[in-house]
Parts: structure tokens; sequence; C-alpha cells
């Protein structure tokens, strides 16, 4: 079963419990209605409110060299230049499963290198994650067992709107289902780095809050601090961050000692590039240091646009992560080589793919350039080929995973298709490249 | 088009026809009854070869989450065995945690049609299946996780009947679109996530204050007086422990009359006697699995060499985890459902541990009487890569063989086996007992494990050679569904496997007891937890096994 329970509210038919694929978190419980084409939303963060929203546009035709085509013409177009091409960068790779499966496809047939507009964030975990490990919990666990949660960076609240409603619920009366089932109703979230918002202050009133304020690039030197203390050091005199944080980071760590299930979290997207896989790294070190006598756990933030699930298909299909070269018969990873920026370097041809929201194409002018994207994506260069796709979850349904990389949910589409999905694009160029889908 | 494999020597143990020269006849992806000559036929010639159906393996850990995370931390051994070029390469390979095309090729390279993967966490259950509709050439199936989950043991410690949890583990199974129940640790699972560390079979575990012993009772019951076909497949308390064959026995003897499936039983036959305190309790086991018909088991025997294990058995692994080799591992606590743990492993024959380890499977495989109640497995990967089986079968069949290779393992665990008085070799009856036969029964697949009329056309050729390792590992022919995939241990076509699942009916009560378990506890609406026959293999949904009346 899938979401689309609907009842009719004059000519707008109102869907409630739509599953969104944006950001990462996985919401499906918004509501929206729905009159022909025009999609409005009802009950959304304002993040899904824009990206779930739809005029009453018909929706554009294909274009090769910037005129007019039908999808054949667009796709045999595009065949023929990813057959001339000799080293395809794949690029944005929003999508759901559906397409992201063609489009890996496509890359083993013609070859090409992978890689997500998202995977920055991504590989800053792997750093830690692919060496050495952690112990992670998915976003229920956290929900019903965190008694502590320290959060490291800015209020991730920004880039997830609803994650606090999510995962740090205050209970509501006594008994029942209501989470958190195994933890005090009011619960500690620590903040180290920048502070609350408003708005979350607001979602987190009945918790006790506290903020350890520092400057972004002293997170990093935190997070390890932190890390020190619990291994025994006595962090209390070093001086290296602002005012009295080494002390409060001191006091962290005593309670991190007594909670019961501490979680640690941080969105590796905002924070300063070169610390992101520290700070994964000191939080891991932390849920090691604190395991031999209570539990602890990590809580990596991502997944904007379903990178978590091209991950996932990339290590299950090719046994490596993204940033690999696919083709020939093998797979090669190769992380700095085949980072988007990086392969286009020495690219010869362009293939970006962006269903979920008209992101901009990287800048590319060594070749061709295919684009399977939203209507609505503008242009700095004219692509050689450009194909429309409809949007999962809005024009058609899709699989997409959440951020905690467990849960796959189910996109169900909202309007009438009119739009290609992106899955259709890519198998009407693997039809040209000689591979049925 | 018919077609009639001829002058082969057919083994099919579940027809009691044991070694006769007769004819096969397949048409439509099914075996019929020999129709005679005449008519138009495709004449596959079989001379040399013994006949067998299509292999089966209950037990191997071939798609979802734990499997992913074990490629993330084995990219040495997928760089070390990529697939080998050609026009059925599919850009991938691993031995330790192959890709999915790679495992769907290596599997129907040695004559395998059907892999039940036996360990879906039910929150991780549609990326399961993903993962396995991306698999060729091999049927599949999952066998989801209970015993830890937090909404079953509420409804165990609030009292409820037997019938809420009939129609819970119905409502799940339905779901998650699995066809058996698999408990991992009852019970201990979600004890470690209260900070339990051990929990014995008669040992209540903390906030639920539920023994193992009455999860598992509660869940036979459940499996039983649903129809189930596949009785609870259980990972028992204590994996890896010295010591633990007293848990072991102690769970045959707890099963109220309920059959039972003890799986990768080799890890839980631990004694602690000798100057290491660490021993076999096989012979214990064996003993036990003989005098209890009930009782049925795989072995999860363990092969020398790297590989990766992957287990929901977080409490187990986390105690592991400090002689995981590479040094690498990861764990994860799961959606209210259960956990994992992914440890890689090297077991090395000069490990006094590992060495004896290897000795015990071997042991139990060859002391316990009755084929029909053990299967072959290496808990792929856990105990070694499931590309080791034709050694495997060729330990079993060949004393020599295994004598050899006995005497290259530590010299303190070859004093410590009785595997050298061990006179029994396998027979191929037995082995096609214990890959075919044996694991289509206890699934209640009716129309596999056999070679009768209305079965699958799931058909092997292996030319009989005195080197059986040879023998299984390159089938002459591996026919799935009646068409040529692999000729000569290569592959030749590449087609599409099902899923197996059960369907029980459930009270419509318990959708609405769901409904707001999801809203309120696991914040996820319980439809978009369950899995539509429509999201199967891309639209061609599930194969829905029959249940027991």
């Amino acid at each position: 079963m899938s979401s689309g329970e609907t009842t009719e509210a004059g000519a707008a038919r109102i869907v409630r419990d739509v599953v969104c694929g944006f950001c990462g978190l996985g919401c499906d419980d918004i509501e929206v209605s729905v009159a022909g084409r025009v999609v409005t939303p009802r009950k959304a963060c304002a993040d899904a409110a824009r990206l779930l929203a739809r005029g009453d546009a018909p929706p554009p035709s294909p274009r090769v060299n910037g005129a007019p085509a039908s999808l054949a013409e667009a796709a045999s177009a595009a065949a023929a230049h990813l057959k001339a091409a000799r080293s395809s960068v794949f690029s944005g790779l929003g999508a759901d499963l559906e397409g992201l499966r063609r489009l890996y496809d496509i890359a083993m047939v013609a070859g090409a290198s992978i890689d997500h507009s998202a995977s920055g964030g991504l590989f800053a975990n792997l750093d830690r994650l692919a060496r050495r490990g952690w112990i992670a919990a998915t976003l229920a666990e956290v929900r019903n067992r965190c008694d502590l949660l320290v959060v490291f960076g800015d209020d991730p609240a920004a880039s997830f709107h609803r994650l606090f409603e999510r995962i740090m619920p205050v209970r509501t009366g006594e008994g029942g289902d209501a989470a958190p089932l195994f933890a005090p109703s009011g619960r500690r979230v620590v903040m180290i780095g920048a502070p609350f918002s408003d708005a979350s202050r607001k979602v987190l009133a009945g918790h006790e809050l506290s903020e350890i304020l520092l400057p972004p690039e002293q997170v990093a030197t935190a997070a390890a601090l932190l890390a020190s203390a619990l291994a025994g050091r006595d962090i209390g005199a070093v001086d290296v961050l602002s005012g009295t944080a080494g002390a409060s980071l001191a006091e962290l760590a005593d309670l991190l000692r007594a909670a019961r299930y501490s979680v640690f979290t941080w969105n590796a997207a905002t924070l300063p590039q070169a610390d992101a896989a520290a700070v994964a790294s000191s939080a891991s070190e932390a849920v090691d240091l604190l395991s031999p006598t209570t539990r602890a756990a990590v809580l990596p933030l991502g997944g904007r646009d379903n990178v978590t699930g091209a991950h996932q298909l990339a290590l299950w299909r090719f046994g490596y992560p993204l940033r690999t070269a696919i083709g020939a018969g093998t797979a090669r990873h190769a992380p700095d080589l085949y980072a988007t920026a990086a392969a286009l370097k020495d690219g010869d041809l362009l293939l970006h793919a962006s269903a979920f929201r008209p992101d901009p194409a990287p800048e590319f002018s060594a070749g061709p350039v295919i684009a399977l994207a939203h209507p609505d994506t503008s242009f700095a260069r004219e692509p050689d080929v450009f194909i429309p796709v409809g949007t999962p979850g809005v024009d058609h349904p899709g699989h997409v995973f959440r951020m905690d990389s467990v849960v796959c949910l189910p996109l169900q589409g909202l309007r009438p298709a009119e739009l290609p999905s992106l899955a259709e694009a890519a198998s009407a160029i693997l039809a040209n490249l000689g591979r049925g889908a | 088009m018919r077609k009639r494999v001829t002058g082969g020597r057919v083994f099919d143990p579940a027809n009691g026809i044991i070694d006769q020269v007769r004819d096969v006849v397949l048409e439509d992806g099914r075996i019929i009854a020999d129709p005679g000559p005449g008519g138009s036929e495709e004449v596959v010639n079989a001379s040399g070869c013994i006949v067998l159906a299509g292999g089966i393996d209950l037990h191997s850990h071939i798609a979802g989450g734990k499997v992913n995370l074990g490629r993330l931390l084995m990219n040495e051994d997928r760089a070390l065995f990529p697939e080998p070029f050609g026009d059925f390469c599919g850009c991938g390979g691993g031995r330790a945690a192959p890709t999915t095309h790679a495992t769907g090729c290596r599997y129907s390279q040695m004559g395998y049609t059907a892999v039940f993967e036996p360990a879906v966490v039910g929150a991780n259950a549609r990326h399961a299946h993903l993962e396995m509709a991306d698999i060729p050439n091999i049927d599949t199936g999952g066998f989801l996780v209970l015993g830890n989950d937090d909404f079953l043991l509420r409804l165990i410690a609030m009292g409820e009947g037997q019938q809420a949890i009939n129609d819970y583990v119905a409502w799940m199974l339905k779901a998650t679109q699995s066809c058996a129940i698999k408990i991992v640790n009852p019970g201990g699972i979600n004890a470690f996530k209260f900070n339990g560390r051990n929990l014995d079979l008669d040992e209540a575990g903390p906030f639920y204050e539920l023994t193992p012993r009455r999860i598992l009772n509660t869940l036979q019951r459940a499996v039983t007086e649903l129809g189930v076909p596949h009785p609870i497949h259980l990972h028992g308390c204590n994996l890896g422990i010295p010591g633990n064959v007293k848990t072991t026995l102690a769970t045959m003897g707890a099963t109220e009359g309920f059959p039972l499936h003890l799986t990768h039983i080799q890890f839980h036959s631990y004694g602690t006697e000798g100057d290491r305190h660490f021993s076999s309790g096989a012979a214990e086991i064996a003993e036990a699995v003989n005098a209890m018909p009930h009782i049925s088991v795989d072995v999860g025997q363990i092969m020398f060499g790297q590989t990766v294990t992957a287990s929901a058995d977080l409490m187990s692994q986390y105690r592991n985890h400090s002689i995981a080799d590479p040094k690498k591992w990861i764990g994860m606590d799961i959606e209210m459902d259960a956990a994992c743990g992914v440890v890689p492993f090297n077991y090395r024959d000069t490990s006094f541990v590992n060495a004896l380890q290897w000795a015990i499977g071997l042991e139990l495989f060859l002391l316990i009487e009755d084929p029909w109640r053990v299967y072959l497995t290496t808990d792929h990967p856990n105990g070694g890569p499931f590309t080791s089986y034709p050694h495997l079968i060729r330990l079993l069949m060949d004393k020599p063989f295994r004598d050899h290779h006995l005497r290259q393992i530590h010299k303190a665990a070859r004093s410590h086996t009785r595997l050298e008085s061990i006179s029994r070799e396998y027979t191929l009856e037995e082995i096609a007992v214990v890959t075919r036969a044996a694991p289509a029964r206890t699934l209640g697949l009716k129309d596999r494990g056999h070679l009768g009329p209305g079965a699958r056309a799931d058909v092997v050729l292996y030319e009989d050679q005195p080197d059986r390792e040879a023998m299984f590992a390159h089938p002459r022919i591996v026919m799935k569904d009646g068409e040529v995939v692999v000729v000569n241990g290569e592959i030749v076509a590449l087609t599409e496997g099902r899923t197996y699942a059960v369907h029980p009916p459930s009270d419509p009560l318990m959708d609405k007891r769901l409904e707001r378990w999801f809203d309120e506890a696991v914040g996820l609406k319980s439809s978009h937890y369950q899995i539509a026959d429509g999201e199967i293999r891309g639209g061609q949904g599930p194969e829905i096994v029959e249940l027991k009346p």
C-alpha cells in the first residue's frame, strides 16, 4: 500500500500522507491539493512546499540544440553523443531508484563516471565509515531512546526543517504508543557551534537545551576535545577554544557518561568542508569510548535528492560508492578523480540528471551536454540535448532512501504524468544504445 | 519448445529416484511426465552426467542494508575479485560481499537456482527486495527478523493473547513480503539497546522482562498456527561463546513440541573443555539432533580465508568487534525492529579457534545422521563465501581429501577434534538431499528441489568426476525454468528470478493498531512501511507460497 488517501474538495482533490523525497528526512504526512496539473501544498515545510508546488503550465517538450524535438529524437541525439564520447561524466543523479538504475545501465553500456550533486557530505562521512566504521541509529531509535542529543555545527533544522519534531518529540500524555517510549519526556539537547534557531527552540520546548557557542572553524576542534575528555584526558585547561567552551565540554563528557543512550549528529554538508570528516571521526570516536559502559550512536544527517539511494545502488551494483567510473566491464573507484568537478576537467561529455529540483548543471564547455532535468531548469548554456523529466513523488511514483540508509520509501504520483520520468527518458536513450531496459 | 534431458544418472531423492538412468522432460518452464518419443523436442545429452534439480540455499546473506555495509568495508576484496569480462559482465565483483549481478551469476554457475536471504529487517525490507530484484538467474525470498521488535515484545509483555500475536506476525509477513520468520538472538538485540550485554535462554531481558524462551515459544506457536511452512528459523542465544552448547541443547529441549530450525549451528556448538577452554560440542549437538525429529539445522561451516560477517545480532557483533580483520566494523540500531553488526573476519587455519570451528562444522555434517534435517550452508558470508560450496562438498564426500586438509590445520586443534576417526563420506544422493530436496521441503516449495512432473524446470547436469570440487564448481549445463543459463560452468544467458512470500490473513483490527503504532512510536505511516505486491520485481509481484492447512 502507498500514500494517496484522497478526498474531493470541490474541483480540487486533497491528497494526504504524501511522501517527500527532497531533503532526505523522508516525511510522509504531507498534504496537498491537486486540481488538474496544479499542485498546491497544504501541509508541508517551506522547502517541500516550494518543491511540490506546480502550476497549470503544459509540460515543455524536449529540445535538441535548442529546437523542440520529440522524446525519441532527443533520446537518439543523446545516444549519438554518448557513443562518440570517450570520457562521459554523469552528474547530479537527483533521481529515484528507478531512474538511477537506468542511468547506471547507460554508464555500463556507454562508459561514464558517476557522482551525485549532494555527495560532498556523504564522502566526508565515508572517510570514517568506510575506513573505520561507526555505530549508528535510525530515526525511530533516536526518537524513542535518545536521552542526550549532541549537535555539531549549525542548527540542522535549516536544512531539515522537521528534524527535531521527528527525532525529539515531547511525549504528550502517558502510556499508549506515543514516543519517546524509552527516554524521559524531557531530554537534553546540546548544540556545539551555532545557537538553536527560534523555531527549533519552540519545537524543543520541554527539553533541556544548552549551547556551547563557537565559531564554525572551532567545531571540529571541540568535537576532538570532547572525544579526548571521554578518553579520560583533562581538557578543562586546554584553551584552544573561545571562552569557557573547554570547561563546558568537560561537563558534557560527564553527562554523556551518565546518559543511557546518547546520540551525536551533524550535517557534513554544512560544516566547513575540511572539518566535516574530522567531526564524523570524533563523533564516532566518542561513541566508541562510551560503548563499553553505556549505549551511544551517531546519526549523520544528509540524503538530499536521494543521494543515499544513489550510493546504495552503486554499492550493490558495482561494489563501490559513487565517484566511480563504470564501463567496459569494470568499475574503478577513485574519489579524487571522479568527483564531478575533477571528472569534468578530463571529461568530454556531461550528462546532468536532476529530477527533484531545477538545479543548474555544472559549468562545462569541453563537449556536449545532455540534461535529463526538471522542466524549470535554467541553463547558462543551452544543452545539446534537454529532456525535461517529471519529479518523482509529483509526476510519477518511485523509490527513495531516507537519510539513515535503512528506510526506503515509496513515492506516489500526484498529478497526471505528462512528462516522462527520468527512468523513461534514460530507457529511451538505452534503447538507442542497443540495450533494452 | 520441449526439451528431453537424456542419458544422465538421475538423483531425485524426493521422488525416490536414486541413480537411475532416465529421461527428464521439460516444457514451458516445468518438468512434465515423459510423453514418450515423438513431437518436436530438443535433446540435451546428459551422458556421463548426474542430473539434479536446481540447488537451493536456504541461508545466505545476499541482499539488504547489512550486505551493502559489508560491500562498503570490503573494497579490497571487491578489487581482488572483479567479475570476468565478457557479454555477461555486470561491472561488479567481490567474493565476500559480491555485487548483485555477481551473486546471481556465481550461484548460477554452481547449479543453484534459488537462494533465500535469511535476515530481512522489516524497516529495510523494501531495500532488500529492490536488491534481490537486481540478482539475475536465481529465485529469492526473505525471512523476516522478529523477536526483538518492540511492538511484539510489548504485545507479549502486556499479556496479549496468541491471536493478537498471530495477527501481528501475519501482518508483518505480508507487509514485508517475506516467506518465513527468523529470530536472531531472541530478545538479545533488544536488550543490547538497553545496554544488556548477554541474555541466556531463561534470563529475563531488560524493560519487557521477557525470556528468550518465551519469545521463541510465542513465535513458534504463531507460525505453526498461521500455517507458515518453514518453522521458526532460529539464530539462538550466545552465538560464538565457548560453552554455548548448553544453551543450544536447552533451546532444542524448549520447543514445546513445535518444529524448530536452528541456523548456523556450528557457531552454537562450543564447549569449554581442554587447556584452552574451547572445545567441540558437535557430538552432543548431533546426538540431540539425531534424537529429536522435530529439529532441523543448517551448519554455517567456516572456510579459511577473508570474509565479512553480517548479522542482525549487534549484541554478539559488538562482543566480536575487537577481533575484526581488517580493523573496522559497523553497527546499527534499526528502527524498533532489530539491529545489525558488520565485522570483517579472516579465518585462519593457523588459529586454534578458527581451525577447531572448521572441524566442528564438519563433525556436525558427518555426525548428524538424517540428511533431510541438515542443510548445506556457510551462512554466507559469515562462515565463508558461498563460492566455497564445491570445496565443502568435496570435504564431505572425500575422506582422504578431508584428512589431507585436517593435517594442515593448527596442531592443537587437530587433537581437539574427532574428525579423523569419522569415516562417513556423503553420497551423491545425500548431496542432492542437503542442497536440494531438504531445503525445498522445509520451505514448503512443492515444485522445487525435485524432478517430478510439475516441478520447476530447474535442472542441473554435473559431469561425474572423482574430483567432486571440480565437478560441483562447473556444471555442464544449468537450466533455469527450462532455459539454459550455464554451459560448462560459464554463463550463457541471464534470466529474471521470482520472489517467494507468504500472505497469511490477519484481523483488520491489527491494521488500526499498527497505524497508531507507526504514527506515534515509529514516526512513519504504516501504509508506507507495507510493501505492495506491485513493488516486487518491478510489477511482477511475489510468488505466494501455500500455507499449511
